[in-house]
C-alpha cells in the first residue's frame, strides 16, 4: 500500500484552489497596500459571511444531485419581510426566527417541486426564483424599505468581537464547522454523497433517496435563514434587490469548489474555499480599482474555467453531482 | 426435398470480436422459400451469423455465396438493397412519428423543400395491400400509443419496404403477449405463403419454432450443430443439441445438510409475477432460472421491498413480513446484490472502502460521526473475506477491475451477517478467478446455516452451484427441481 504523505506532490493534489488562493492572497498585498489593512480584512469577512453560508447550503442540494437557483431572491424576500416586522416593532429576535423558520419553509417549497413533484431542479427553482422577484415588488413596489430599527438589530450584521472580528464572520465560521461534519463524517453527509454518487444504487442498499434529498433542501432553507438574518442586520433596510448580488458568486463558488478535495464533486470545503477566493478577487478589483462590472466577466470565466478543468481532469465523472 | 434452390450460403465462415470466436467454420444453407429456424443459447453466435448476413458486421474468413454469387456486403444498405432485411429485437422505431412515417425514414419522399408525408401514407396503404398484413393498422397513430405487436409489425413492414427476399426476424415474439404472437405468426406464415418470401426466425421459444418452421437449424459455441426438419422435430433432441454437455468442474460441493425453512413466498402476484411460491431453507443454495423477462428479477426485488406486489405474503423464519421499505427488509438480514452492478451497485465516487461499508452504516456506527480508522477496519476485514485485490482501501473503486468492483460489492453485503442472500446474475462479466471466489463465499455462508437466492442467466452455473432449482417461465414458477433432476434437459424444458 502506498505511503501517503511521502512526497508534496500528494500533499497538493487535488488542491490547487488552496495553492491559486494564497497567490491570488500574495498577489494583492503586493499590487495593493490596502489589502491586507485590519479594516479590509474585516470588510471581506463581513461580505463573506452571508455568500459563504448560502454556498454552505447550496452545496448541500448539489452534493444530492440536485440544484438551486431561487436561494438569492429568497434572501432579498425574507430580508425586506424582516425589516418590514422590525419596523412594526416587533421583537428583533423573534422576527429573526421568524426568518429561520421562513427559509425552511421556502427550502420545503423548493423540496414539494423538485422531489415530491419529480420536476427538474433547474425548472422548478427558476419559477419560484422568479415568483418571489414578483412578491418583492409587490410588497414594495420595487423601492427600498426604510423604517424604524431599534440598535441591537444591527448587532449580528455589523457588530465585532475585539473591534476585528465580525460576529456575521463568526456564525459563518460556526455553520462551516457544523455542515463540514455533517456533510464530510456523518451517516447523513454519507448518504447525500451516496444519492448524489447513484442513486438507483443508493435505493438498493436501502437509503431513502428522496428523504435525503428532501431534507437537504430543508437544510438549504435554514441556512437561507441564517443568511437573511445577517443581511437583514447589515442593511436594517429592505433593497428590491437584495440579495441579487449573491446568485452568481455562489453558484460560481460551488463550481470552482468541485474542482478541489474531492475533483469533480461539489463538496463543502471546496465551495468555502470557493467563495473565499472569489470574494478576495472580488475586494481585490475593488482594490486596484477596476471598475465594478469586470467582477461579472470574471466571475463568468471562473466558472466556465473551473467546469472544463474539472471535466478535463475528472476522474470521478460518472456522478452526478455536477450540472 | 433437395430439389430445392438454395438461395444463400456460407462456407467455413469465421468471425471474432477480440478474444471471442463467435462464428467458427460455419457452413450453412438457406433454401428458397423456408421458413427457417435458427436456434441456440445466447452467445451461441445466431446474432453475428444473421449480422454478417445482413451487410451489418464483415466476417473475418469465410465465405457467403447468394444466389450461387459469391458476395461480400461493404454494408447493410446494399444487403437491403439486394433483398436481404432483417428486423432486430428490438424495435428501432422513433417513438413520436406514426408507422408510415417510420416506414419510410431515411427514403421520405420529397415535395420541393418537404417531406411528403401524405405520399408515405400512400405508399404505407399499398404495402399493406401488397402484403398479407394487420389490414385494420392504424398507419397515422404514433408509435408510442402502439401496443408491441402492432409495433412490431410497423418493424416488419418496415423490412417489407425493401421488397426483400430473405426476411431474417431476430426473435420478434421476445415482448409480445400471447394473443399478439399468434397473430405475428400467422402473419409470417402467410408472407411465406403468399409472397414467397424466405424467412429465418430466431427464437428461443420451441413450441413457436415448431408452429411455424419447416427446418430448424440448431447453432451451438459458433458453430451449426445440426438441422432438423418438419417431420422429425423433438424438443428433446433439440435441446440436447443445443447445450454444451460438459459442467465445468470449478463449482463447489454442494450442501450436505438442508436445514429448517427460513424464507417463504406464497402466492405472490404482480405485474409481473403471477402466483409465485417459493421456499428457502437454511443452509441451502436456491437457484433461478428462466429466460430474460421471465420474472425472475421481479421476484427478489418483490422480496426486498423494491417493487410492491398485489397478493401474496412473505414468511421469514415463520413470522410474516409486511411489505415495506428496503430498510426494515435490510434490517431482517435479508440482501439483495442486483444484477448490472454498475447500475444498482456501485457508488462510483466513493472509495473501496466507502462502497463496503455504505449499506450498514447506521447499525456499525451508532454515534453520530464516522469513524474513518474503524470504516477501513471493517472494510478491510472483509475485503480479505473476498480475496479482494486492491492497492488502497481508500482508492476510488472505479480504478479496480470489474471482478474486484463486483466482490467489493459482495464484500458489503458480508460485513453485517445476513439471514438471506440473493444475488441477481452476480458473475455477469467477471473472470473465472472472481467466479470461483464467489461460489466459495456463498458455499461458506451455507455452511453456516444460511439461505441463498441465486439468479444466472448461464444454466452452467445453475446447475453447479444449486442444490435447488425453480424454473420460471412468463412470470410463473414451472417446475422444483432437486438433486438429480437438476439437468440441462429438464431445466430447458420448463423455461422454453
Amino acid at each position: 500500500m502506498p505511503n501517503n504523505n511521502s512526497s508534496i506532490f500528494k500533499i497538493l493534489r487535488n488542491k490547487e484552489l488552496l495553492i491559486a488562493a494564497i497567490a491570488l492572497v500574495i498577489f494583492f498585498s503586493i499590487t495593493s497596500n490596502r489589502f491586507l489593512s485590519f479594516s479590509n480584512i474585516t470588510n471581506v469577512l463581513m461580505n463573506i459571511s452571508v455568500s459563504g453560508i448560502l454556498a454552505l447550503g447550496l452545496a448541500l442540494v448539489m452534493i444530492n444531485g440536485d440544484f438551486d437557483l431561487s436561494f438569492a431572491s429568497a434572501v432579498g424576500l425574507f430580508t425586506l419581510i424582516t425589516v418590514m416586522l422590525v419596523d412594526k416593532h416587533w421583537n428583533v429576535w423573534f422576527v429573526y426566527s421568524i426568518a429561520i423558520v421562513g427559509g425552511m419553509v421556502w427550502g420545503t417549497l423548493n423540496a414539494l417541486l423538485v422531489v415530491q413533484l419529480k420536476m427538474h431542479a433547474f425548472v422548478a427553482t427558476i419559477a419560484t426564483w422568479t415568483i418571489c422577484r414578483g412578491l418583492i415588488y409587490w410588497i414594495n413596489g420595487g423601492r427600498t424599505f426604510y423604517g424604524y430599527y431599534p440598535p441591537i438589530m444591527t448587532l449580528i450584521g455589523r457588530g465585532t468581537v475585539f473591534n476585528f472580528i465580525p460576529i456575521s464572520a463568526i456564525i459563518f465560521i460556526v455553520a462551516t464547522i457544523i455542515i463540514l461534519l455533517l456533510a464530510n463524517r456523518s451517516k447523513f453527509g454519507r448518504y447525500i454523497y451516496a444519492v448524489g454518487s447513484n442513486p438507483d444504487a443508493a435505493e438498493y442498499v436501502g437509503i431513502n433517496s428522496k428523504r435525503i434529498r428532501f431534507t437537504s433542501y430543508v437544510l438549504e432553507g435554514f441556512l437561507i435563514g441564517v443568511a437573511t438574518v445577517i443581511l437583514a442586520s447589515k442593511l436594517s433596510s429592505g433593497p428590491a434587490t437584495a440579495g441579487d448580488g449573491f446568485q452568481m458568486t455562489v453558484i460560481a463558488s460551488a463550481f470552482l469548489g468541485a474542482t478541489v478535495f474531492k475533483p469533480g464533486l461539489v463538496n463543502i470545503g471546496g465551495s468555502v474555499l470557493g467563495i473565499f477566493l472569489l470574494s478576495i478577487i472580488e475586494n481585490g478589483l475593488i482594490m486596484l480599482g477596476v471598475p465594478f462590472y469586470f467582477k461579472f466577466i470574471v466571475q463568468g470565466l471562473i466558472i466556465i474555467g473551473a467546469v472544463a478543468f474539472i471535466s478535463i481532469k475528472n476522474k470521478r465523472s460518472e456522478g452526478p453531482a455536477i450540472v | 426435398m433437395t430439389t430445392k434452390e438454395i438461395l444463400m450460403s456460407t462456407k467455413g465462415l469465421n468471425k471474432s470480436f477480440g478474444a471471442t470466436h463467435a462464428v467458427v467454420n460455419l457452413d450453412i444453407n438457406i433454401e428458397k422459400g423456408d421458413i427457417m429456424g435458427l436456434i441456440g443459447e445466447n452467445g451461441a453466435g445466431k446474432s453475428t451469423l444473421i449480422k454478417i448476413m445482413g451487410g451489418e458486421h464483415f466476417f473475418d474468413s469465410g465465405q457467403i455465396f447468394y444466389h450461387n454469387k459469391k458476395i461480400s456486403w461493404s454494408n447493410s444498405a446494399e444487403a437491403l438493397k439486394k433483398g436481404i432485411a432483417i428486423v432486430h429485437q428490438h424495435p428501432l422505431l422513433v417513438s413520436s412519428l406514426n408507422a408510415a412515417e417510420n416506414i419510410f425514414l431515411g427514403k421520405e419522399f420529397s415535395q420541393g423543400f418537404f417531406v411528403d408525408n401524405i405520399k408515405a401514407i400512400d405508399e404505407t396503404k399499398k404495402l399493406i395491400k401488397k402484403y398479407p398484413i394487420l389490414k385494420n393498422l392504424d398507419i397515422e397513430k404514433p408509435v408510442t400509443e402502439m401496443s408491441a405487436g402492432e409495433k412490431e409489425v410497423v418493424e416488419i413492414l418496415k423490412a417489407l419496404s425493401y421488397d426483400p427476399e430473405i426476411l431474417i426476424l431476430d426473435e420478434p415474439t421476445a415482448s409480445l403477449p400471447k394473443d399478439e404472437t399468434a397473430t405475428l405468426l400467422s402473419l409470417l406464415k402467410e408472407l411465406n405463403k403468399t409472397n414467397h418470401i424466405t424467412i429465418i426466425y430466431i427464437s428461443h421459444k420451441l413450441e413457436e419454432a415448431f408452429e411455424i418452421c419447416n427446418k430448424i437449424t440448431v447453432m451451438r459455441n459458433g458453430k451449426n450443430i445440426g438441422t432438423l426438419t418438419r417431420d422429425n422435430f423433438d424438443k428433446d433432441k433439440l435441446v440436447k443439441m443445443m447445450i454444451n454437455q460438459d459442467i465445468s468442474e470449478f463449482y463447489p460441493e454442494k450442501s450436505p445438510k438442508i436445514g429448517n425453512k427460513l424464507l417463504e413466498v406464497n402466492n405472490i402476484i404482480s405485474q409481473k409475477l403471477r402466483d409465485v411460491s417459493i421456499k428457502v431453507h437454511e443452509g441451502e443454495i436456491v437457484g433461478l432460472y428462466g429466460l430474460i423477462g421471465a420474472g425472475m428479477t421481479e421476484l427478489v426485488e418483490s422480496i426486498y421491498g423494491l417493487r410492491p406486489f398485489r397478493k401474496g405474503e412473505i414468511i421469514f423464519k415463520d413470522k410474516k413480513i409486511p411489505q415495506s421499505h428496503v430498510d426494515t427488509i435490510i434490517h431482517n438480514g435479508i440482501f439483495l446484490i442486483p444484477g448490472d452492478r454498475h447500475r444498482y451497485g456501485l457508488f462510483p465516487s466513493f472509495t473501496v472502502s466507502e462502497n463496503i461499508t455504505i449499506a450498514h452504516l447506521f447499525s456499525l456506527f451508532p454515534e453520530f460521526l464516522l469513524k474513518q480508522s474503524k470504516e477501513n477496519h471493517l472494510a478491510i476485514r472483509e475485503a480479505k473475506r473476498v480475496n479482494l485485490k486492491y492497492a488502497d482501501i481508500n482508492q476510488l473503486i472505479q480504478e479496480l477491475s470489474g471482478g474486484n468492483q463486483q466482490k467489493s460489492i459482495v464484500a458489503r453485503w458480508l460485513l453485517k451477517e445476513c439471514e438471506v442472500l440473493m444475488l441477481d446474475d452476480p458473475t455477469v462479466g467477471i473472470d473465472i478467478g472472481a467466479k470461483r471466489d464467489i461460489y466459495r463465499i456463498l458455499r461458506e455462508l451455507t455452511s453456516r446455516n444460511k439461505g441463498i437466492i441465486f439468479i444466472s442467466s448461464e444454466i452452467t452455473e445453475i446447475i453447479g452451484i444449486s442444490d435447488r432449482v425453480y424454473t420460471m417461465r412468463r412470470g410463473k414458477i414451472t417446475a422444483n427441481l432437486s438433486n438429480k433432476e437438476i439437468n440441462q434437459e429438464n431445466i430447458l424444458k420448463n423455461i422454453l
